[in-house]
């Protein structure tokens, strides 16, 4: 038990090291010119422009929710899948039931007009 | 392991889901202007699982190894559910007419929270359990905020989510806890773990964040925040539905979960029961006083009855359990009769002012005759039933030795008479307003309230074949008087 915990410790240190290491090197080898520019924090993207606090559509929200069941099918469906000949019968329309609900679902989705970018 | 399923067990639960699901198809299928119609069919779905819960008359199984349990107490629960839903379903009617959009999702919403009720009471494991939680309260989000033009509803449904996330949080923390210590997420397993062993700290914490996570959902003080906010805001029907049929559920979880899960540890949590209990029935009667909102009058008043209900609990014998049970039906009875007089008022009115009741018994002779009994049924007065569930209750705690909170209890009953009188006073002896007509009440509605009505003076006169079924029900939940 103990020793599978060193390997992992061994791991971890070698890791950290790794990168602290790496770090440390960089900051004695790299000329040091700093300017406002640089001393800025940084952040991705381009500069905002106006003010940041605006409202979202909503759809993104609709989209990603849909998009989070059909994820979630997957995720069942593999393990069925991969198990699919060891399995009664039964597994297979229970499947189908699965998969029928998420279609009324996406049934429902479509004719609510959520598909559609407004 | 699948084969070894025996579904027809799962029939109410399998018929329940697959009339949610065909609600929503059929709300596809046909044209906009037709869609309110779902209701009735809703009604008569309803009706039927109903009527198939009865063949499960004494039937005690378990299957997957205690993941699921069919007993005699969850199927008592699940027909309170359906009972609640049909109710509610006829008194919302009114409302999802007047709604002109989304109408068939309301009811298919309704159904679904009450499959997620159905799982909640017959979770025999920790998993099982949080999902029917999760499906109840997640349909509950969307009911809550159905008037979506409706600036109340949306602030309603926007509480409701974030406080129910929190305290979903915590009971999730605290079954880790629980699962952490014991190895087990099956109840029973639970139990016989744990009657070998001591307290140990870890296993306090779990039970404390337990019974906060229950708390919030059953709106106990200090945790009861959400609720007048919540059931001011929310359809009225909902209301109804969220006060009786969402804490009943998740008492009946909160019931199975530490009777049969921590007993061994009784008397540490009674303690904390017992403080909830107390702090739930003064608070929630003293602060529905001074409320001017027939909809948070309400709602202080299902605040204070879940404090009574706690008392079931502290007595911890089968007595105490019966009790639960029959008040749990009676509240169902009397709360919902009082918010279909709500119902019905509001649609007319559109007004949950409590001076806005004055003169009902003039412009509604039936509405005011509905409140009258529903209110004092509430506040607990003989021959109506709630005076017999309470009696119940007061019985099974005195029968262990807590005189004292009987008596408190039975103090609180009486703040509670007042305030509940103040209502009746406005709709029997203040003149009506100017210019006021009758008030036209759906046929529909009008069944459902004299059915209620019935109800309540008959359980509350003759009594005995509900509380004899309640305590056979308790008796083989569970078995003790210790």
């Amino acid at each position: 038990m103990l020793e599978q915990f060193t390997s992992i410790g061994i791991f971890i240190f070698v890791g950290l090291g790794f990168a602290v290491s790496s770090l440390l090197v960089a900051w004695i080898v790299r000329p040091k010119r700093p300017n406002p520019l640089k001393m800025s924090t940084y952040e991705c993207g381009l500069e905002t422009r106006g003010r940041t606090w605006i409202q979202f559509k909503v759809s993104y929200f609709l989209y990603a929710l849909v998009f989070l069941v059909f994820d979630v099918e997957v995720v069942f469906l593999i393990p069925w899948a991969v198990e699919f000949l060891k399995l009664p019968w039964i597994a297979f329309i229970e499947m189908f039931i699965f998969i029928g609900i998420l279609v009324v679902g996406l049934w429902y989705v479509w004719k609510e007009g959520a598909l559609e970018w407004k | 392991m699948i084969a070894g399923i025996d579904f027809s067990l799962l029939t109410v639960e399998i018929f329940t889901a697959a009339l949610g699901l065909g609600l929503l198809i059929i709300n596809l299928i046909v044209p906009g202007n037709q869609r309110s119609a779902t209701g009735y069919l809703t009604v008569l779905g309803l009706l039927g699982i109903l009527l198939v819960t009865l063949s499960y008359e004494g039937v005690e199984k378990t299957f997957m190894d205690g993941m699921y349990i069919i007993d005699p107490f969850a199927t008592f629960f699940k027909r309170l559910f359906l009972v609640a839903a049909i109710l509610v379903t006829i008194s919302s009617l009114p409302f999802v007419k007047k709604l002109g959009y989304n109408e068939g999702d309301f009811f298919s919403l309704l159904v679904f929270a009450t499959l997620g009720m159905m799982v909640l009471v017959s979770a025999g494991e920790l998993i099982t359990l949080y999902l029917g939680l999760e499906l109840m309260t997640i349909s509950f989000y969307i009911l809550v905020s159905f008037k979506k033009k409706d600036a109340k509803s949306c602030e309603a449904g926007i509480k409701y989510i974030i406080l129910s996330a929190m305290s979903s949080a915590l009971l999730l923390y605290g079954l880790s806890l629980v699962y952490g210590l014991t190895k087990t997420t099956i109840i029973e397993q639970i139990a016989s773990t744990l009657a070998a062993g001591t307290m140990q700290p870890l296993m306090a914490l779990g039970i404390i964040f337990l019974l906060a996570g229950f708390g919030f959902k059953i709106s106990l003080v200090p945790f009861h925040m959400w609720a007048p906010d919540v059931y001011e805001g929310a359809p009225t029907p909902i209301t109804a539905f969220l006060a009786v049929a969402s804490k009943a559920a998740a008492l009946a979880a909160f019931v199975r979960i530490f009777l049969i899960g921590f007993p061994a540890y009784q008397e540490y949590w009674i303690t904390l029961v017992i403080v909830l209990s107390v702090l739930t029935m003064v608070l929630g009667n003293l602060v529905a006083i001074p409320q001017t909102n027939i909809k948070r009058l309400l709602a202080y008043s299902s605040i204070s009855q879940a404090g009574y209900l706690l008392l079931g609990i502290v007595a911890f014998s089968s007595m105490g359990i019966g009790a639960i049970l029959f008040f749990s039906i009676i509240y169902v009875f009397t709360n919902v009769g009082a918010f279909m007089v709500v119902v019905a008022l509001s649609t007319s009115t559109g007004s949950h002012k409590i001076e806005d009741y004055s003169g009902l018994y003039r412009r509604a002779p039936l509405l005011a005759v509905v409140m009258l009994f529903c209110l004092l049924s509430l506040a607990g007065l003989p021959p109506l039933a709630g005076f017999v569930g309470k009696l119940y209750l007061f019985i099974a705690v005195i029968e262990k030795g807590y005189i004292w909170l009987a008596l408190l209890a039975v103090l609180m009953s009486m703040v509670s008479v007042y305030y509940y009188l103040l209502v009746v006073k406005v709709m029997f002896l203040k003149e009506p307003p100017q210019n006021s007509g009758i008030i036209k009440v759906p046929n529909g509605l009008q069944i459902a309230m004299v059915f209620s009505l019935i109800l309540i003076i008959v359980l509350g006169i003759y009594p005995k074949p509900l509380s004899d079924l309640a305590m056979s029900v308790a008796h083989t939940f569970f078995p003790f008087s210790f």
